[in-house]
């Protein structure tokens, strides 16, 4: 017990805020205003992709919500830390001084601690004014979109939905089309476990839940490519759940979607098989189609059959659908998948399947002998 | 040996904690190193996607559940019966109970490796319906499961043990108002506690059911919903990124008061600000749910924005302590400054992201990785290395080097900083979380290989500090009873303490109890 040095009351170190404490306070300013500065005026594209220039409305009005926060938030942490680091130098107990000597009691300051609660509450009021606002048109639009269409998240790509159009877009084999200068609205939902649905530039994302729908509204204003991604974790191959976005004049827009409806109007098999080529086919076998089934006859399974004589074994004279080994029926199984006693044969999005690839496995497929 | 395995005494039990946690730290944190290995460039197959979804979520569970956390609850063990002249805590046969069941839970969780298809690799979250169906099927997703239930008990129970402990067990003249700080901020986590971790074991219950009996109470095609695992979920989630830190706001406000040579500044701001920020912790839980489109986003942006009132106030008080006073530089006083510049960081972009429109921008980004490792990391963990080094003296007998101890924070100072400021960056440049392997776009190969190089120099901090322990160890150096010049009441018993703590209590007629002893206003 004995060791415990009485404290004496003395005031020692500094009088005031601190040597210095003034100057140091101004050039804590200076830097404030520069970097307000930069923020608010610099393009910092090489930071955040298109900070000086928002694909959308809604991108903009967001950038400037993150710009204000970025000042006043690089603010209060220059001041913050800078006290800190200022009065841990400025109050440090020098070498000689006596290891009794304590510092000046002083208990609490009730009118500092008054105003340091009462203007930041202020200010976190506004900003949440200003968030709320921001949000509202995000959650509720500002007109009626023009264009509703869907997105869906599967494990582990994202399907796309237009107005009008049979079939959908798929995010491995086609970019998502929006047309600049139109109210959009974008419904999300998933086929599985929970994704989510973000595009960078775009500033948004929103979860992909299975038996909820939520929407996002803007208007693009930007023409672009863009990345598209799932940002929710959604299992092993989360990190390849990737695709892109194009921004186009609405011009451009209706072409690319009258293309697929034509595609789709076209009728079952708009896949060009007769240009496949067996060489790619083989080399996609190994890559996509090896775990499930080796190149043997069909009672070899390894989860599905084995294919080796998919168009010529006269003891399964039939593909496992019932229908006769032509090109056109394989692809079918390879473009929609199939369920059967067996198992479940992927489709060709869980695959990651292009046409150009279906044509070339069904090349490959009717080589073997 | 025995001894320590059948032990009831407080502070046993809390060495036994903090050696524990020390230990799941080592783990985790090899675990990250892993982690960052496998991202330190575009295109790495170091781990396959897999093996890196196990990395992450062991990770991110063992140093929320097995190493902050517990370390809090440990190091409350060891001290609020010293702080306020209790002889043990209240109910010293459940203190073991808990220690244990901590213990065993801990190691289920880890068991899971041994599972075959390996451990849980569902986040930390284990979110429905992926723990459920596809990456969630497997044992180790269930030993996942029902460990962090044995630890979510443990922690319960802890909590009712050391609020007792609290109000009932203060020696006379210890007055609620004349608690330490510290102690203080435990209460309010303890209440916490008995508040946030029910729901977490209730929904780790429909887990259960839903896996193995076909509860559907998250599925939807039965009408079920995913989004009510992420309420119960969440509602403990947040409050637990408190439970946390409270503890060690705790540990920073004795540590800056103590080498300050100064009373703590607006004490009761202090008290105040702990049970509004664990009141307003209550209130915020969906802020994780913004992107869901299912929660009432600006009523939880309000909120969420509000908990920066209560913080700010801490800050006010620990920067008001310091403010001239005769700082003495010490380790744990270096490692307390390095708690408050890193959590600023972290509470700054934690006010961005509760505006929901930059949260749909950050949101499972690379922007809030950085954000909570520098509120848990670059603040609990700095923290955590502040107390150890503060209280190591009391607990053993000797001190800890201060020279090695200065290299361990500046190493673990410049480590941190360059590990995680640089993953801020990588949000904005669109680079998702819990992705194994990224494209290379971008400055993400660069930002990348800073921050692993970062985490290595973290490591080598780390290692020093467990040399520090060793070599501390062995030269033995003994100390006084309070090499600091404390003030609170830990510090007027020997060290380490006796059995019950005190031979003999001095009259408490203050809030300094040791600094009136020493200057002969108390006997
Ligand atoms: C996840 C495992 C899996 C993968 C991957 C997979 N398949 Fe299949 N496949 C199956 C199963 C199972 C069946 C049988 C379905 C049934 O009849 O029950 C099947 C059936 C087939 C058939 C019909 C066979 C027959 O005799 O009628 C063809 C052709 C086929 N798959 C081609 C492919 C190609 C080409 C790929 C690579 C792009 C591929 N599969 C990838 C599981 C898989
Ligand atoms: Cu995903
Ligand atoms: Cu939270």
């Amino acid at each position: 017990m004995a060791q415990t040095t009485a404290p004496q009351p003395q005031q020692i170190g500094p009088k005031g805020m601190g040597p210095g404490f003034w100057p140091y306070t101004i050039a804590l300013t200076v830097l404030n205003v520069i970097f307000a500065l930069l923020i608010l005026f610099a393009p910092l594209d090489f930071i955040m992709p298109g900070w000086s220039h928002p694909v959308t409305d809604r991108a903009a009005d967001i950038d400037g919500l993150f710009k204000f926060m970025s000042v006043f938030g690089f603010a209060i942490f220059c001041y913050v830390a800078g006290y800190v680091a200022y009065f841990a130098i400025v109050f440090r107990r020098r070498p000689g001084e006596p290891a009794g000597t304590i510092g000046v009691v002083v208990h609490d300051a009730p009118k500092l601690e008054f105003w340091w609660t009462v203007i930041p509450s202020v200010l976190l009021v506004i900003l949440t004014g200003l968030s709320i606002v921001v949000w509202y048109k995000i959650q509720f639009g500002t007109g009626a979109p023009a264009l509703t269409m869907e997105v869906i998240g599967h494990q582990f790509y994202f399907e796309y939905r237009y107005p009008g159009l049979k079939g959908s877009v798929y995010s491995q084999t086609d970019a998502m089309h929006l047309p600049i200068g139109k109210p959009v609205r974008i419904l999300i939902t998933s086929a599985d476990v929970i994704h989510q649905f973000w595009a960078p530039e775009i500033r948004l994302k929103a979860a992909a839940v299975p038996g909820l729908v939520q929407n996002l509204n803007f208007t693009p204003t930007a023409p672009g490519t863009f990345d598209v991604a799932c940002s929710e974790y959604c299992g092993v191959d989360h990190s390849v759940m990737q695709g892109k976005l194009v921004i186009e004049s609405a011009d451009k827009f209706e072409k690319w979607l009258a293309a697929q409806k034509q595609r789709a109007a076209a009728g079952a098999h708009p896949i060009p098989l007769a240009r496949g080529n067996a060489a790619s086919g083989k080399a996609l076998f190994a890559q996509k189609c090896s775990a499930c089934h080796a190149i043997a006859p069909f009672d070899k399974k390894i989860v599905g059959p084995g294919l080796a004589k998919l168009t010529d074994d006269p003891q399964h004279p039939t593909l496992v659908t019932g229908k006769s080994p032509t090109r056109d029926h394989i692809a079918e199984i390879l473009e929609n998948g199939y369920t059967g006693p067996i198992g479940a044969m992927p489709n060709r999005q869980a695959n990651g399947l292009s046409d150009q690839n279906i044509a070339d496995l069904v090349a490959y497929l009717v080589s073997l002998k | 040996m025995i001894g320590w395995l059948t032990s009831t005494n407080h502070k046993n039990i809390g060495i036994l904690y903090i050696v524990t946690t020390m230990t799941f730290f080592v783990a985790a944190g090899a675990l990250a190193l892993l982690i960052r290995s496998q991202l330190a460039f575009p295109g790495n197959t170091f781990l396959g996607p897999h093996a890196f979804n196990q990395a992450f979520t062991l990770h991110g569970t063992a140093m929320i559940f097995l190493v902050i956390a517990p370390f809090g609850i440990g190091l409350a063990n060891y001290l609020v019966p010293l702080q306020i002249g209790a002889p043990d805590m209240a109910f010293p046969r459940l203190n073991a109970t808990s220690f244990w069941l901590f213990a065993v839970g801990g190691l289920t969780v880890f068991g899971g490796l041994l599972a075959y298809g390996g451990a849980a690799a569902t986040g930390w979250t284990a979110y429905v319906p992926l723990s459920e169906i596809a990456e969630g099927t497997g044992a180790g997703q269930d030993l996942w499961i029902v460990g962090l239930t044995l630890v979510a008990v443990s922690t319960v129970l802890t909590a009712i043990n050391l609020l007792v402990t609290a109000v009932l067990y203060r020696a006379p003249g210890m007055t609620m108002w004349r608690m330490p700080i510290f102690t203080w901020e435990v209460v309010a986590t303890a209440v916490l506690i008995l508040m946030a971790f029910p729901p977490l074991t209730a929904a780790f219950a429909m887990l259960l059911i839903d896996r193995h009996t076909g509860g559907h109470f998250f599925d939807p095609t039965y009408g079920g919903n995913p989004v009510l695992y992420q309420h119960l979920f969440w509602f403990f989630g947040h409050p637990e990124v408190y439970v946390m830190i409270l503890p060690f706001f705790g540990v920073v406000t004795e540590v800056v008061a103590t080498f300050s040579h100064k009373p703590v500044f607006g004490y009761v701001g202090m008290v105040i600000s702990a049970f509004a920020i664990a009141g307003l912790s209550i209130g915020v839980w969906a802020h994780h749910m913004f992107t869901t489109g299912a929660v009432s986003n600006p009523f939880f942006s309000a909120v969420s924005f509000l908990i920066a009132v209560p913080t700010g106030v801490k800050f006010v008080n620990w920067i008001g302590t310091m403010w001239k006073g005769a700082i003495e530089l010490s380790t744990a006083m270096l490692f307390a400054i390095g708690f408050m510049l890193n959590f600023l960081i972290g509470g700054i972009t934690g006010v961005m992201v509760a505006s929901p429109p930059l949260d749909y921008g950050a949101h499972d980004t690379y922007f809030i990785v950085q954000h909570f490792h520098y509120t848990i990391g670059g603040g609990s963990l700095f923290a955590l290395f502040a107390a150890l080094f503060f209280w190591f003296p009391k607990m053993f007998g000797i001190r800890l080097g201060e020279g090695m101890g200065k290299w361990s924070f500046a190493l673990l100072f410049v480590g941190f900083n360059a590990t995680f400021l640089p993953m801020g960056f990588m949000g904005l440049e669109g680079m998702a979380r819990r992705v194994y392997t990224y494209p290379d776009v971008g400055h993400l190969a660069l930002l990348n290989g800073i921050s692993t190089a970062g985490s290595v120099v973290m490591a080598v901090g780390v290692a020093l500090f467990f040399v520090n322990v060793l070599v501390s160890a062995l030269l033995a150096k003994p100390v006084p009873d309070n090499p600091w010049n404390g003030y609170s009441l830990e510090w007027l018993t020997s060290s380490p303490p006796p059995e019950f703590n005190f031979h003999t209590l001095p009259r408490i007629q203050g809030k300094r109890p040791a600094w009136d002893v020493a200057s002969g206003a108390a006997p």
